[in-house]
């Protein structure tokens, strides 16, 4: 029988539903939804979107679960694989403590699995749990929570459509989101919006920008002061703005006062011009769209970058009203469904801070004590397995062999602890698992999505999982009732949990399987009853201590490495539409990785001249942690003094593990030095 | 009057979804991105001509014009014989090497007849891949153009080029 199932595209956080076409369980076509104009996508998808069920059906997807015994993975039953988990994370418990267990959630799991994830580690004792948001926003997060009390983006998508600036750092929006660049950018400039981008790399979106930046990486923090510096100086800020509704004026502008335009340019390298016209344009161009991603996320000082950026939005007065917009952009469809549960080493469901007064109030209803102590976060946890501290890890939907900082370290760790990773393909981290058990994958499950633009929407099922795959929240509460503590998790669909979960966050109480079953264009978190919903935050304040945004004095810190005479070269890397992440799924598409089918380096034509190279040779990237090696592009597409890589294939290799911003705890990801040589073929 | 997609190439990211999906829906992708190294892109599909060269030298009729005036194909007449390849000034009809046949864009037939756009058109996320009756779509873009000139013009703009 052949039928149209509704569902929300599995990859990027914009959100788009779309249909699959599905007889007898199995995927035959999908189908553009062109029904629900209100929906973020209004029918369009990109090309990862069109070929979202391709995936699915690759004869690599794991069925069977597996134990590992002597050096080799054996099939096993699922109540075989359940009981020799939970007889080993018991073993642990008593020998070391739960603090020597964690759990990883998922961007790529529903909101249910990873409530169901985070409520079994905290019954087990621990806060050791996290997710790769660590790796996305932590540092826009951090800063957004400083200055406007929330990171959550502002207003609708259609807001974009109305400003008329727009301001993209360290963001592609083209190639991440082209459904939002398409529908909602390219509206804006047909509206004769100004577009001001920030990136090392002449990136599609830059084709369409009227000024374009071109700092080294890592160095965007000194144009982000020169800016504040210039519009303060030159009073082109929103005075009225400012006056009412922020606090802390004259200690942002005592903090920025030496960052002159002239002094970014020594640092970053933009001209000293092009940063005043930029900072003109935006404080005097009209409302504006200020959004960023990763480019500023992803440093050692990221969190500073994030903060300056913060303070522009305010000082300008792009925030708390209609036509501008703002807020973090989670790389997965389902990163806020991690991070709202409270997947998070220092958070509960809520998001909400773990402290004594929240730890009682989750005590009390979930009926179990929760643990005080705040756990690590994810780069620690897996410091603490290096040095055999971490004795069991559960891994949810995860790749960290690939997607953390300098991988090489990652893999000696997974080597020295109980690993079990639920996944629905081996990836490099099933390698050193001890058990792999077999998940449903997005299409094989009815769950719920909460998209960047905070609508929470429902996915239903529309594929039969293969072999014996289940979705993670039943092996979840398998693992729970066999560990001892299944009278907490009395779940037998998603609709318990997610009526658990309305009752858990306040913000999310209107969200009710009703709603979201009868309705698919879903509501704005937050939703507090069911009649209710919010597309644009702090019109009447912000929820800070004095209702007002708390602008944060800013200071220079400088990139975890600089070039130096053995590594003369900036290395940054960047994403590809066809691609997702470390490509677990996407290089199992047959008609993406067709068309992106490998890494390259990207390098100027007088960077490749000095070297020796010319278009298409294989050359070697070496940076202090390892080296890869590649073809080279010879584009004036990049900066002269930078070369960049897609990230999907292993450039975690390559980067820094040891600069970590002292606020959001993330790794350099984005600007490490290196040098480049030319392969020679023996 | 007949429908055509009208390709805004201004508006396209080269984000190649026009390709996937019409690989998704005929098995091969009928119509291709080019990109050039200062990143123009430009979609490529049969443009359909009014006087289609390769529908004149079909032999056997398996070319055809169907209602909406899409140059439409029946595989089942076609033997191969690359005719409408040679005369097709742009190099759009493919063999289909497996059935020993040409293989070219039909606007989707299928999904035409059950009210839906073509594949490509569908996804395209920048409207950039436009379908409809094609004198209604070039009196929209000159419309805007003369809209987006006054503007330039009130704004006191010199030189108001480059507007598509």
């Amino acid at each position: 029988m052949e039928e149209l199932v509704p569902v929300v595209c599995p990859w990027c956080s914009v959100g788009c539903r779309l249909y699959i076409v599905s007889v007898n369980g199995h995927p035959r076509k999908i189908e553009w939804d062109y029904d629900h104009p209100n929906t973020p996508n209004k029918g369009k998808l990109c090309p990862k979107g069109v070929a979202s069920y391709q995936f699915t059906i690759s004869p690599d997807r794991l069925k069977k679960p597996l134990i590992k015994r002597n050096g080799k993975f054996e099939e096993v039953s699922w109540e075989e694989a359940i009981r020799y988990v939970a007889q080993k994370f018991k073993e642990i418990i008593e020998e070391h403590g739960p603090e020597a267990l964690a759990f990883l959630g998922s961007e790529r799991c529903s909101l249910e699995d990873n409530y169901v994830l985070q409520k079994l580690a905290r019954a087990l004792g621990t806060n050791n749990v996290e997710f790769a948001g660590r790796l996305c926003q932590s540092s826009n997060f951090v800063a957004r929570s400083k200055v406007f009390g929330s990171p959550a983006q502002t207003n609708p998508f259609e807001d974009i459509v109305k400003s008329k600036v727009i301001l993209v750092w360290g963001y592609n929006p083209a190639e991440t989101n082209p459904v939002l660049f398409g529908q909602y950018f390219e509206k804006a400039l047909d509206n004769g919006a100004k577009i001001i981008v920030v990136d090392p790399i002449k990136t599609k979106t830059a084709k369409f920008a009227d000024i374009h930046l071109q700092p080294y990486p890592g160095t965007d923090l000194a144009v982000a002061l020169a800016m504040l510096n210039y519009i303060i100086k030159n009073e082109l800020y929103d005075r009225k703005f400012v006056e009412e509704r922020t606090d802390n004026f004259e200690e942002l502008a005592k903090s920025v006062e030496e960052y002159t335009p002239e002094w970014a340019e020594k640092v970053s390298e933009v001209p000293a011009g092009m940063i005043k016209r930029a900072a003109e344009l935006l404080a005097t161009g009209g409302n504006a769209t200020i959004v960023l991603n990763e480019g500023v996320n992803q440093h050692a000082n990221g969190t500073m970058t994030a903060l300056a950026i913060a303070n522009l939005i305010a000082i300008t007065g792009n925030i708390g009203k209609e036509g501008v917009f703002s807020g973090v952009i989670p790389g997965a469809h389902c990163g806020l469904c991690a991070a709202v549960p409270g997947v998070n080493c220092a958070q509960l469901p809520g998001p909400v801070p773990l402290n004594e007064e929240n730890a009682k109030k989750f005590s009390e209803l979930w009926g179990f004590e929760v643990p005080r102590k705040p756990g690590l976060h994810y780069q620690a946890i897996f410091k603490a397995m290096a040095e055999g501290k971490m004795k069991g890890i559960f891994i949810m939907g995860q790749n960290p062999a690939r997607s953390l900082a300098n991988s090489s370290l990652i893999e000696e760790a997974l080597e020295k602890a109980f690993v079990v990773v639920s996944d629905i393909f081996p990836t490099e981290t099933t390698k050193f698992a001890d058990v792999i058990l077999p998940a449903a994958s997005w299409y094989e499950k009815t769950g719920t999505v909460i998209t960047q633009n905070r609508r929470v929407m429902r996915s239903f099922k529309a594929v039969k999982p293969p072999g014996e795959a289940k979705p993670d929240w039943e092996i979840l509460v398998m693992l729970a009732r066999e560990l001892g503590v299944g009278e907490y998790f009395n779940y037998s669909s998603v609709d318990d949990i997610l009526r658990e979960i309305n009752r858990a966050i306040p913000a999310l109480k209107g969200a009710t399987p009703e709603r979201l079953n009868s309705n698919l264009e879903g509501c704005f978190y937050p939703c507090p009853d069911e009649k209710s919903e919010t597309p644009r935050l702090f019109l009447n304040g912000f929820p800070t201590k004095t209702g007002r945004a708390q602008l944060a004095p800013v200071k220079w810190i400088q990139p975890g490495e600089v070039p130096d005479e053995e590594y003369p070269l900036w290395l940054t890397n960047f994403r590809q539409v066809g691609h997702f992440h470390t490509g677990t799924m996407s290089m199992r598409s047959k008609s993406l990785i067709k068309r992106w089918p490998e890494g390259f380096l990207m390098i100027n034509p007088e960077d490749a001249k000095a070297l020796g190279i010319r278009d298409g040779d294989r050359v070697r990237v070496e940076t202090r942690r390892g080296s890869l090696v590649v073809r080279a592009m010879v584009t004036d597409r990049i900066r002269k003094g930078v070369v960049a890589m897609p990230w999907h294939w292993g450039v975690n290799f390559l980067t820094k593990d040891d600069a970590i911003d002292e606020f959001s705890k993330m790794p350099e990801l984005k600007a490490v030095t290196c040098r480049v040589t030319k392969e020679v073929v023996e | 009057m007949s429908k055509k997609i009208f390709i805004d190439f201004k508006r396209c990211i080269g984000c190649r979804a026009c390709e996937v999906a019409c690989e998704m829906e005929h098995g091969e992708a009928r119509i291709r991105v080019f990109e050039f190294p200062d990143l123009t892109t430009i979609p490529f599909n049969c443009r359909h001509c009014e006087k289609a060269p390769c529908l004149e030298v079909c032999p056997t009729g398996a070319l055809y014009r169907d209602q909406d005036g899409a140059v439409a194909f029946d595989p089942l007449k076609c033997i191969g014989c690359l005719m409408c390849a040679v005369a097709c000034p742009f190099g759009v009809p493919k063999i289909d090497e497996v059935n020993k046949i040409m293989d070219k864009c039909d606007l989707c037939s299928e999904r035409r007849a059950e009210g839906k756009l073509p594949a490509c058109v569908s996804s395209c996320p920048t409207e950039a891949l436009k379908f409809g009756e094609i004198n209604e779509l070039l009196w929209d873009r000159e419309g805007s153009f003369v809209s987006r000139l006054k503007e330039a013009r009130e704004r006191g703009e010199k030189e108001p080029i480059y507007l598509l």
